[in-house]
């Protein structure tokens, strides 16, 4: 069923792959920069290592990180492990004892040998699935999308120097096809988007193609938050609200830049779109990205606002300079020590967007509609 | 039309057409010299630039390579108003690739700038066994609709500069670059449009 053609290089590559800490192959120095997504930061280089099969490598890679953990990682995974209970039975009791502590340990990072238990536990999801029996397998068994061609051309395309998606046909890609085939049936009026795949892919790194299914479903239809499936409707009404909103913050708190933006005519869409589409799961070193993924799921989207204020104020002096082209190119490439989460997250904690974000939101609506009644008119057969 | 003297031109260039045609892989192609089997599929869009020397002027392109699915077609117009040229490109092993290259024909020519250079790129010729829309219906319509049409392969690099060339010979070149930031994108009154647009 698959037309794409086939290519003898495929499969597994023949020259064995070095690939970071979460599984994507290194870049050769040479390599295009700027079209394939950068790498981690050079703190994971040493975790580097090479084999036959690389998948195979990536597992053992998890399995060895957790027994040398050093001794403070372990305690902060004892504490996560206490605060969870077994099977994640003390959660909902501490939070709502506790949601200090646990938005503060949260911020700081959840350990990744939990972080796919946490994520589902944190947005909700963890409930759907259980409130849900058999309904993923009705819909990827026995439901049919209109959108499975459209999946099948980007499968190839979505984290394509991962080892998990590299392989043609391979348990990551059929995983893959399966969670966006069966959310575009659940949801038909959303189907299937480009950029979609990047968040069920960073999900399926951390949990069962079931999991992320629902985790997708928490997200989008709202189980926690408000929900986000405004994104990815006809018109992408989320976004152009989104990125009004961004507009507007970054001139209201970084006036030089929003200035300087303005006479060099930079749109919000010509770089923050990904931003908000994929939730920086798209073209991103993957280290940031879980960090900030741990704090949306928790928080919220105003998450994203923030980290792409304190991207833009931590770059503001260097960007005021450019002009457009080399600003275009600048507000893609940030430099890696902007990357770095535990100097990037404090900042973007300290700037407060709430409270904007609720009055541009009104603005918005004042000019646009509200969000719902756009949604309702663009579904409105023409 | 041209005067002489060397010249240094910027212009604004858009890619559009369906997933998967290949407009990231013509780009890399075109700015880099590489292919990638598999390249990442774009999300929102993305910008690159690239100069050509033709006769007595050099052009720089300043390239907007654009998301190819439909739903993102909200954003699109941002990145074709006020585009001096715009490549849309299809997949030759692909006929509702071809249906949607015309579509963005149409949309162009109703909504984009009326001197737009437009070029019909038929990709993927490396493909020939695969082929499902034929050289002559392609260029039949490309001629109809005053459009220059070339079939390329990004993979094999067949024609790739070639295209990009020919829509650098076709710019018209009565103004010189004068804003060196000088790109309309924003959907903002036309006042400052008019100004900073290289060719309208």
């Amino acid at each position: 069923m698959e037309k794409k053609r086939v290519d003898e290089h495929e499969a597994v590559p023949a020259a064995l792959p070095k690939v970071d800490r979460f599984g994507f192959v290194k870049q050769e120095a040479n390599s295009p920069d700027g079209f394939t997504r950068s790498k981690s930061a050079s703190e994971y280089e040493s975790c580097s290592f090479s084999g036959d099969d690389p998948l195979g490598l990536f597992v053992a890679y998890f399995l060895k990180k957790f027994r040398v953990s050093d001794a403070r990682e372990e305690r902060r995974i004892r504490k996560w492990r206490k605060m969870i209970g077994v099977g994640g039975n003390d959660w909902k009791h501490y939070v709502r004892r506790k949601p200090h502590v646990v938005k503060r340990r949260i911020r700081k990072g959840i350990p990744d040998c939990l972080r796919g238990l946490v994520w589902q536990l944190i947005s909700g999801s963890r409930d759907l699935l259980l409130m849900n029996p058999g309904v993923y397998e009705q819909l990827v068994i026995y439901e049919t999308s209109a959108s499975e061609l459209d999946i099948i051309r980007d499968i190839s395309r979505t984290f394509p120097s991962h080892v998990f998606f590299q392989q043609r046909h391979g348990p990551g890609q059929r995983s893959l096809y399966n969670v966006l085939k069966a959310y575009s049936v659940y949801d038909r009026d959303v189907g299937y988007v480009q950029g979609m795949g990047f968040v069920a892919g960073l999900l399926l790194l951390y949990m069962s193609e079931e999991d992320a299914f629902w985790l997708l479903v928490a997200l989008l239809k709202g189980a926690v938050h408000a929900p986000m499936e405004g994104l990815y409707l006809v018109g992408l009404p989320l976004v152009q609200q989104y990125l009004f909103q961004l507009d507007n913050l970054v001139k209201e708190q970084l006036p030089r830049l929003g200035e300087h933006f303005a006479q060099e005519m930079i749109n919000p869409s010509m770089y923050a779109s990904q931003w908000f589409i994929t939730v920086f799961s798209y073209s991103f070193p993957f280290h940031l990205a879980l960090r900030i993924w741990d704090v949306f799921l928790f928080e919220g989207v105003k998450i994203v606002f923030k980290v792409g204020l304190a991207l833009l104020k931590y770059c503001q002096d260097d960007l005021v300079k450019l002009p457009f082209e080399k600003l275009i190119h600048a507000l893609r490439n940030f430099p890696e020590d902007a990357m770095n989460p535990d100097m990037l997250l404090p900042m973007a904690y300290s700037i407060k967007v709430s409270k904007p974000l609720e009055e541009l939101k009104e603005e918005y609506e004042k000019q646009n509609g509200k969000l719902s009644e756009r949604v309702k008119e663009e579904l409105q057969p023409s | 039309m041209a005067s002489s003297g060397n010249k240094s031109i910027n212009a604004k260039l858009v890619l559009l057409g369906d997933v998967g045609a290949g407009k990231s892989s013509l780009v890399l192609r075109f700015v880099k010299g590489q292919f990638v089997e598999f390249q990442e599929s774009t999300i929102g869009a993305a910008f690159f630039s690239q100069t050509v020397a033709v006769n007595d002027a050099t052009v720089k392109f300043e390239i907007w390579d654009t998301a190819g699915q439909e739903r993102y077609h909200s954003l699109a117009p941002m990145y074709y108003r006020g585009a001096a040229a715009a490549i849309i490109v299809y997949d030759i092993t692909n006929q509702a690739s071809f249906d949607r290259a015309k579509k963005w024909v149409q949309e162009l020519q109703s909504q984009g700038n009326p001197n737009m250079v437009m070029a019909l790129a038929g990709n993927k010729s490396d493909l020939l066994d695969s082929k499902k829309v034929a050289s002559e219906e392609a260029r039949t319509y490309a001629q109809e609709n005053g459009l220059f049409f070339i079939e390329t392969s990004a993979k094999t690099a067949t024609n790739v500069n070639d295209l990009f060339y020919e829509i650098a010979t076709r710019l018209p070149r009565l103004q010189p670059a004068q804003n060196p930031s000088g790109m309309v994108l924003v959907d903002r009154p036309a006042d400052r449009a008019s100004s900073a647009s290289c060719c309208s």
